[in-house]
């Protein structure tokens, strides 16, 4: 899916969930429905799942193919989940980076694992997916959990994150996608748009960053289209894997 | 069905480490494991399992993409024998076990796991204070030994009335004198047999 633009002469308009705003606002935006909700991110990711998210992320370990050694870029990374399943890992010899945009999310990462020990093998970059601050040909794997959405120009990034990736090394989208059976869509929907706003009025006083974060999956590529976008952008064997009745899909490419 | 695997594993892995942190030294000794990938490969039922041992427990997956640095290929009787068994070398030469790579890994892991020493007292002093604790342990202890001798008065008791009352069974000191007999009737039998020969091979001569 590309953002729409309205001609040459004018400024480029992108989605901000069912909004369109100019392209050089929706990072801003982003970045303030992520500071609204840090601080209570992982007990809503809890609540809004039912616990399912970490199921989401184990497989999505499992398909990593990470092992001692290893050098890992988790992008848009948050609160550390995957990084801190990553650490292990790649064990002493290894390293992982953990990047993310907004500086909220990262501090909250960050403080995470440093109070669980986690420190010798990770270091935290803030970064912009679309331009990211490291050298060619870098990483061994490179994961994209529930990020993908919430960046202005996905081609970018998916260009961004082949470049660093080593030749054979893997990019991992884990991210919201379509239902495969309509009726599992409805129930989706209903949940989405009415039950998951009120969750987050409730529990992190903010209805409106919920109601983005339905709106912004719905405006997300579906399974086909985002693998048609990885392979545009270079990547080789691209599958992806559906998950819970394809509310999460995982794409897996691997750098030719 | 991913969803189904690894909410099992996640289980699995929960309960795991909820018993490996009980115990003060596995988590230093599993940290020597780290970075080892021990695969158990099982044909019947059709299942694979790896396990990633690491400092902070043992960690399951369904897959895993990189090299693997032992494999334990059997059926799952066997693999509930190796559990359970102490002569684990025995059942590792079973006809229907194989062991491919660094068997050291998987033979730690196993010892690890074989010696574990659960402080429970300590776990649930953490939600039901010290003293309580004390009190529970004492209790527990106490019935546990009340328990084994209970055991052993009645597997005696029932071992004297099948032998003395009932007349169900032999008693073992009747038994012993009973087979010394027929051992001796056996001896004697044998003896007989050789001098009959004996006698006939001199008639045929």
């Amino acid at each position: 899916m590309s953002d729409q633009r309205k001609g040459p002469e004018a400024d480029p308009v992108t989605h901000f969930g069912y909004q369109s705003v100019p392209e050089s606002q929706k990072a801003q935006k982003v970045a303030e429905v992520f500071h609204s909700v840090a601080a209570k991110y992982d007990l809503m990711n809890d609540l809004m799942s039912a616990g399912v998210h970490r199921l989401w992320k184990r497989f999505t370990i499992e398909l990593s193919g990470v092992r001692s050694g290893n050098r890992v870029l988790d992008i848009a990374g948050g609160t550390g989940d995957l990084t801190k399943q990553f650490s292990r890992l790649v064990g002493p010899r290894g390293e992982v980076v953990l990047a993310d945009i907004n500086d909220s999310m990262l501090k909250v990462g960050r403080d995470r694992l440093m109070d669980e020990g986690i420190a010798n093998n990770v270091s935290f970059v803030q970064a912009d997916a679309e331009k990211l601050p490291f050298p060619d040909n870098h990483f061994d794997c490179v994961t994209i959990a529930f990020g993908l959405r919430n960046v202005t120009h996905k081609e970018a990034a998916i260009a961004s994150m082949l470049r660093v990736l080593k030749p054979g090394g893997r990019l991992l989208v884990l991210e919201f996608s379509k239902p495969t059976s309509q009726l599992l869509s409805k129930a989706y929907d209903a949940y989405s748009f009415s039950l998951l706003p009120f969750m987050g009025k409730l529990i992190a006083n903010d209805s409106a960053s919920y109601r983005y974060l339905a709106e912004s999956i719905r405006m997300h590529p579906d399974q086909d289209t985002l693998k048609a976008m990885m392979e545009t952008t270079g990547f080789g064997r691209v599958t992806y894997h559906n998950m819970t009745g394809g509310i999460v899909a995982l794409h897996r490419g691997i750098k030719p | 069905m991913i969803l189904m695997t690894q909410a099992v594993l996640a289980a699995l892995e929960r309960g795991l480490n909820s018993l490996l942190a009980m115990d003060a030294v596995a988590g230093r000794r599993l940290a020597g494991l780290q970075g080892k990938v021990i695969a158990i490969d099982c044909p019947t039922p059709n299942f694979k399992l790896f396990i990633l041992p690491a400092y902070d427990g043992l960690h399951l997956a369904a897959h895993h993409e990189a090299e693997v640095d032992c494999t334990l290929k059997a059926p799952a009787s066997r693999l509930a024998q190796l559990a359970l068994s102490q002569n684990k070398t025995a059942i590792l030469h079973s006809f229907n076990v194989t062991l491919e790579g660094d068997s050291a890994a998987l033979i730690e892991l196993s010892d690890i796991l074989q010696s574990l020493e659960l402080d429970w007292e300590y776990e649930l002093s953490r939600w039901i204070g010290p003293v309580a604790t004390a009190l529970l342990g004492q209790f527990v202890r106490k019935g546990r030994g009340w328990t084994d001798q209970s055991h052993e008065s009645l597997r005696q008791s029932l071992s004297d009335w099948l032998a003395e009352e009932s007349r169900t069974l032999v008693g073992r000191r009747e038994g012993d004198a009973r087979f010394a007999e027929i051992d001796a009737l056996r001896l004697t039998v044998d003896r007989l047999e050789a001098r009959i020969d004996r006698l006939a091979q001199r008639r045929h001569k």
